[in-house]
């Protein structure tokens, strides 16, 4: 009789705790999905042509630093493209972050200045975004340039998309409301292929 | 005084890409006027009405946006009467939702003529640049080389080439096609990642007029393919193996002692 009550004591416990670990390690919901849908133009914009034969506009001011008071991270930022299959070439080293260089840039009064940096790495372990995804509305985010000026940003919406669904035109646009957007994986590991499922996507606006 | 019909093929060939090119927009098109015409500044008229003032050799302006529809341009010295122009076409047919360039230029035998060309905006890869080169000059068959090398070959008055290429800096020059005698630039063009540059051959051979002038479309990117971020796993969001394994044990616990309970 004892010893099938201490049976079933044991086994709840066991119970409890998976159940406890289980809670804490589902990844926090989206939110502000709605403040980062109205931040993009509401319709696509035409090709613009330029009025003269004037050179291109001078290009846009690389932000060179990264800092998110609430995980503690100061990151170095370098300017990035895209790599052979046209991939955010996201720099290889975990503890820098890449701005997509033919983007808006520090600057910018429209469009999304973005920047993604690696959760991890299965050499170099965990990345500079690593807790990017527990980011609340209301965090603040901080970009440096080269002349030391800073440009300060509050998050309004934090989003987990499959990489398949994500919307990557609306981060990766030019036009619509200035705004900052940060892009890491996260999301279910997929040992066989290396890769995570999702990408993690912080929104945020000049304030 | 001098009238230039545009080539029915040219208008024809416009009508059909802008079929093809014509989604959600308006009928309205995107008309840009380009200057290749060394010396004389004009105006331009646009069924009678005044479009473009003192409009220079060189330069490109707009875009006008024009309906759909038939359009009688008059090109005059500035402030002559639009009853006296350098050029006139009648009837020239402006075709729905597309992005033109209508040049102003001369022809490979010098007379001045007007020829309309419809723009490629399509999306470009990310990282892509697209080159567009028009031989609008009183010249002969020419290549096209960008660092030294031949790019575009044989182009002639008013043909078009193009090419989508990696965004950055090239440095471009003009030769006689088949040649290496160099008869405009080397020129610097920076190809912007998401635009389209269009350069135009302009001028006379005959006069030492050559020269190049360029516009630019922008608004043709797109986004990267994807955003590969993490390889390790250490950030996947669900419980361990062993905390499986422990809430396994539990279950089994918690019914091994039920069935001694009841027995």
């Amino acid at each position: 009789m004892r010893r099938a009550v201490l049976c079933i004591a044991a086994g709840v416990a066991l119970l409890t705790s998976f159940g406890v670990v289980a809670c804490r390690s589902t990844p926090p919901p989206s939110v502000g999905s709605e403040n980062v849908t109205a931040l993009a133009s509401p319709s696509p914009s035409p090709p613009v042509s330029r009025k003269s034969s004037a050179p291109a506009k001078a290009g846009a001011v690389t932000p060179t630093g990264l800092r998110i008071p609430k995980l503690k991270l100061t990151a170095t930022i370098i300017p990035v493209g895209v790599d052979d299959n046209g991939d955010f070439a996201v720099p290889p080293s975990v503890d820098r972050v890449g701005w997509y260089r033919y983007g808006p840039g520090f600057a910018a009064d429209r469009g999304s200045i973005a920047i993604a940096g690696h959760v991890d790495s299965a050499e170099q372990g965990k990345g500079a975004f690593f807790k990017l995804g527990s980011l609340s509305p209301g965090d603040t985010v901080v970009l440096t340039d080269s002349e030391g000026a800073t440009r300060e940003f509050k998050v309004v919406g934090r989003e987990r998309y499959a990489k398949t669904k994500i919307p990557l035109d609306r981060y990766f646009a030019r036009d619509g409301k200035p705004r900052l957007t940060l892009i890491t994986c996260g999301g279910p590991f997929d040992a066989s292929t290396g890769h995570y499922r999702d990408n993690v996507v912080v929104t945020a606006v000049p304030g | 005084m001098r009238f230039v019909r545009l080539a029915v093929a040219a208008t024809a060939g416009i009508a059909g890409m802008a079929v093809l090119a014509t989604p959600a927009y308006a009928a309205t098109s995107q008309v840009s006027v380009v200057h290749g015409i060394p010396g004389q500044a004009v105006d331009v008229y646009v069924n009678g009405d005044k479009a473009l003032s003192d409009f220079q050799p060189g330069k490109v302006a707009g875009p006008l946006k024009l309906e759909e529809g038939d359009y009688d341009i008059v090109l005059t010295k500035p402030g002559d009467p639009v009853t006296s122009p350098i050029i006139k076409v009648d009837d020239a047919a402006v075709p729905g939702g597309a992005n033109i360039s209508l040049v102003a230029h001369l022809s490979a035998d010098g007379d001045p003529t007007l020829t309309p060309f419809v723009n490629d905006v399509s999306k470009l890869d990310p990282g892509q640049a697209r080159l567009i080169v028009r031989h609008t000059a009183a010249a002969p068959a020419v290549d096209v080389r960008a660092g030294g090398k031949p790019v575009f070959e044989d182009l002639t008055n008013p043909k078009e080439a193009k090419a989508d290429l990696p965004a950055g800096s090239v440095k471009a020059d003009v030769v006689l096609a088949g040649t290496d005698t160099v008869v405009i630039g080397p020129a610097n063009l920076d190809l912007g990642e998401g635009t389209a540059t269009i350069v135009y051959a302009i001028g006379s051979a005959d006069d030492k007029t050559l020269a190049l002038t360029t516009q630019t479309i922008e608004g043709l990117h797109s986004a990267p393919g994807g955003v590969p971020s993490g390889t390790g796993g250490l950030a996947d969001q669900g419980p361990s193996a062993p905390w499986y394994a422990a809430g396994a044990l539990g279950l089994i616990l918690v019914a091994f002692g039920f069935r001694r309970l009841v027995r």
